[in-house]
C-alpha cells in the first residue's frame, strides 16, 4: 500500500462486499445486539447476533464510521459467525490492524469495536440456559457510550 | 484513483485539465528551435525567450484589463499570495501592523497572517454572514489608523461563494488600506477589470484556468503606495520583487491560456451554469442534502453539498471513480472537518459529510449525469450499511 492509496486490497474488497452488514434484531428469534458509540467522531457500531449463548449462528453489523471500520466489521463477523460465542471476547485487535493496514490513529476506532464484540457477548450469555431474559423479551439490546 | 477504472473528473477547483492549445504552445517552446534560452540572457537566443515572457505578460493583462507592467510572474497562487500579504505588510510595518482577513480565506492566505502573528502583527479575523459573505459594516469597523492591509479572496475554493471585492476595495480606498485579493478560483473565469477595481495586489495562478501547474502572477497596482518587499533574494528579474529565471514554458502556458480565457470566458461561464443546474436537479432530492454557500452569490463552477448522516471518508471511497473534493479537501491530512464550513456554521458532522463538486471547460453533461449516479447510488449503500437512526 503506497502513502498515495489510503486504503489495501483488504479493505477495498469488505467495503464493496459489504456482505455481513445488516442487523438481526426484528423477525430472528433468540437475537440480541449492542450497540457503542464515540460522541467526537460520531462513530456507532451496532452488532445482532442469533446465538444460543454458545453458538453465534448470524452476526450482523452496522456502521457509522471509515473505511477502516467497516472493513473490520466485516471481516470480525465474518470470522465469528458460525463459531463459539467467546470469540467476542477476544478481539483480535492488533491482527485486525495489520490486515486492513489501519492507521495508528485510528487504533480507538477499533477499540470500539471490540467494546461492541465484549457488550454482544455478554448480551448472548443472557441467552443460556437459566437465564432467558433475551428470549422473554426479544432482541436485547446493550449500549455502550465511549469518549474515546 | 483505482488503476483500471475510468474517471469522472469534478475537481476544476483543486485544479483544471490543461488546455490543449496551451499543452501545445509549451511542447513548441520546449522542443529543438524552441524558447529555451533564459529570458535574462542578452545573446539574441535569451532575447527570443525574453520575447515569449513579454507576450505571455500581455496576454494575462488583456485577461485583467491592466499593464503588462503591473503583472510579476511568480510559481503560483501561493508564493504570490505570500509575496503579496507578507511583502505588503513588512514593507509598510513602520507605519502600523494591523492587517485584517477572514477565516475563510485559502490557507495560503490564512498560514501566511498566522506567520507574521508570529513576527509582531495584529490580524483581526472576519467571519463571514451565513452565506459566506463578508458584512462589509464589520470590514468598516475592523480598520483603525494603524491598518495596513486587507486580504479577502474573490472566490471561495469550497463553496463558491462571491465576494463583492469592488465594494471592499472602495472601503479600503476611503481608509487609505491596501486590498489584496486572491483570485485563484476567479481569474480566467469571471469578469475581471482592474482598470475599474479598487484592488492594489491580486494572485492568480495558471493552473485554475486550464494552464499549467508551478505557474502564477501577482497583480501590483501602479500605485506609489503599493510596495512590497520581495521574500526571496537573488538576481534583479521581475522587477527585483521576485528573483529567480523565469521557466519560459511555463510562462508561455499562462499566457496562452489567458488569452484563450479572453475568448472562451462568457462561454464557459454559461456552460458552467448549466451544468451547475443540471448536477444540483439531479441530487437535490436527496434526503438530508444540504447546500452550502449561498446560491445567489457563488460561481457556477463550484456545488458545494453536505448530506446529514454520512460518513466523510466512506462517502469519498464510495464515490470512486468519481474525482471530487471532500469538506476536508484542505485538510486531508488532519481529518478535520473544513474550516471554511465551520465557518459558516455548520456542524462538524456536515461539514466532515460536505462534497466538492467543481467543473468548468471540459466537463460534459455526461459526466454530470454519471456523478449524479455515483453519488446517489454511494449515499443509498453507506446509508444501507449505517445504524438505522444515523442513516
Amino acid at each position: 500500500m503506497s502513502s498515495e492509496e489510503p486504503y489495501n486490497d483488504t479493505v477495498r474488497r469488505h467495503f464493496a462486499n459489504p456482505a455481513h452488514a445488516g442487523d438481526l434484531q426484528a423477525g430472528y428469534p433468540h437475537a440480541v445486539a449492542a450497540e457503542v458509540s464515540e460522541s467526537e467522531a460520531g462513530l456507532r457500531i451496532l452488532l445482532s447476533a442469533q446465538s444460543d449463548g454458545n453458538i453465534i449462528y448470524r452476526l450482523r453489523y452496522r456502521v457509522f464510521g471509515c473505511p477502516h471500520l467497516i472493513a473490520a466489521a466485516e471481516e470480525l463477523c465474518s470470522r465469528l459467525e458460525g463459531g463459539p460465542a467467546e470469540g467476542l471476547q477476544d478481539v483480535p485487535v492488533a491482527q485486525l490492524m495489520e490486515l486492513l493496514e489501519v492507521p495508528v490513529e485510528k487504533t480507538g476506532r477499533l477499540l470500539l469495536l471490540e467494546d461492541a464484540a465484549n457488550a454482544l457477548h455478554e448480551a448472548c450469555c443472557r441467552l443460556l440456559p437459566g437465564n432467558h431474559a433475551g428470549q422473554e423479551k426479544g432482541t436485547k439490546l446493550a449500549r455502550k457510550q465511549s469518549k474515546d | 484513483m483505482t488503476p483500471g477504472k475510468e474517471i469522472i473528473y469534478l475537481d476544476d477547483a483543486a485544479t483544471t485539465p490543461v488546455d490543449p492549445v496551451v499543452a501545445e504552445a509549451m511542447q513548441r517552446c520546449l522542443s529543438g528551435g524552441g524558447a529555451f534560452a533564459n529570458p535574462s540572457s542578452i545573446h539574441i537566443a535569451g532575447r527570443a525567450s525574453r520575447a515569449q515572457v513579454e507576450r505571455s505578460r500581455a496576454q494575462v493583462a488583456k485577461l485583467l484589463n491592466t499593464a503588462p507592467g503591473n503583472l510579476v510572474f511568480t510559481s503560483g497562487a501561493t508564493e504570490s499570495n505570500n509575496l503579496a500579504i507578507a511583502g505588503a505588510a513588512r514593507f509598510r510595518s513602520h507605519r502600523g501592523r494591523h492587517l485584517v482577513s477572514m477565516p475563510t480565506e485559502h490557507k495560503a492566505v490564512t498560514d501566511c497572517f498566522a506567520a507574521l502573528e508570529r513576527e509582531g502583527f495584529e490580524v483581526t479575523w472576519l467571519e463571514p454572514d451565513q452565506r459566506g459573505l463578508l458584512p462589509i459594516g464589520d470590514l468598516e469597523a475592523a480598520i483603525r489608523p494603524d491598518t495596513q492591509l486587507v486580504s479577502i479572496m474573490h472566490v471561495n475554493n469550497e463553496t463558491g461563494v462571491i465576494q463583492d471585492i469592488h465594494q471592499i476595495g472602495d472601503a479600503c480606498r476611503r481608509h487609505g488600506v491596501l486590498f489584496h485579493c486572491d483570485a485563484a478560483q476567479s481569474a480566467g473565469k469571471l469578469p475581471i477589470d482592474l482598470s475599474a477595481l479598487p484592488v492594489d495586489l491580486m494572485s492568480l495562478t495558471g493552473h485554475k484556468f486550464y494552464g499549467p501547474q508551478g505557474i502564477g502572477a501577482l497583480y501590483l497596482a501602479d500605485r506609489p503606495e503599493c510596495r512590497i518587499r520581495p521574500l526571496f533574494h537573488g538576481g534583479g528579474q521581475e522587477r527585483r520583487l521576485r528573483p529567480g529565471t523565469l521557466p519560459v514554458h511555463q510562462v508561455v502556458g499562462l499566457g496562452a491560456a489567458a488569452a484563450i480565457a479572453v475568448e472562451r470566458q462568457p462561454d464557459d461561464l454559461a456552460h458552467a451554469e448549466r451544468l451547475n443546474a443540471r448536477l444540483w436537479k439531479g441530487i437535490r432530492d436527496v434526503r438530508g442534502i444540504t447546500r452550502n454557500g449561498d446560491p445567489g452569490h457563488c460561481f457556477p463552477g463550484i456545488l458545494n453539498v453536505s448530506i446529514d448522516g454520512i460518513d466523510g471518508e466512506s462517502l469519498m471511497l464510495a464515490l470512486e471513480p468519481l474525482c471530487v473534493a471532500t469538506g476536508s479537501a484542505c485538510n486531508s491530512q488532519s481529518g478535520e472537518p473544513s474550516y471554511v464550513l465551520r465557518a459558516l456554521k455548520l456542524t462538524d458532522r456536515l461539514a466532515q459529510s460536505a462534497i466538492r463538486f467543481s467543473f468548468g471547460r471540459f466537463t460534459h453533461e455526461s459526466d454530470i449525469d454519471a456523478a449524479i449516479g455515483v453519488y446517489t447510488g454511494a449515499v443509498d449503500r453507506l446509508r444501507s450499511i449505517m445504524p438505522k437512526a444515523t442513516a
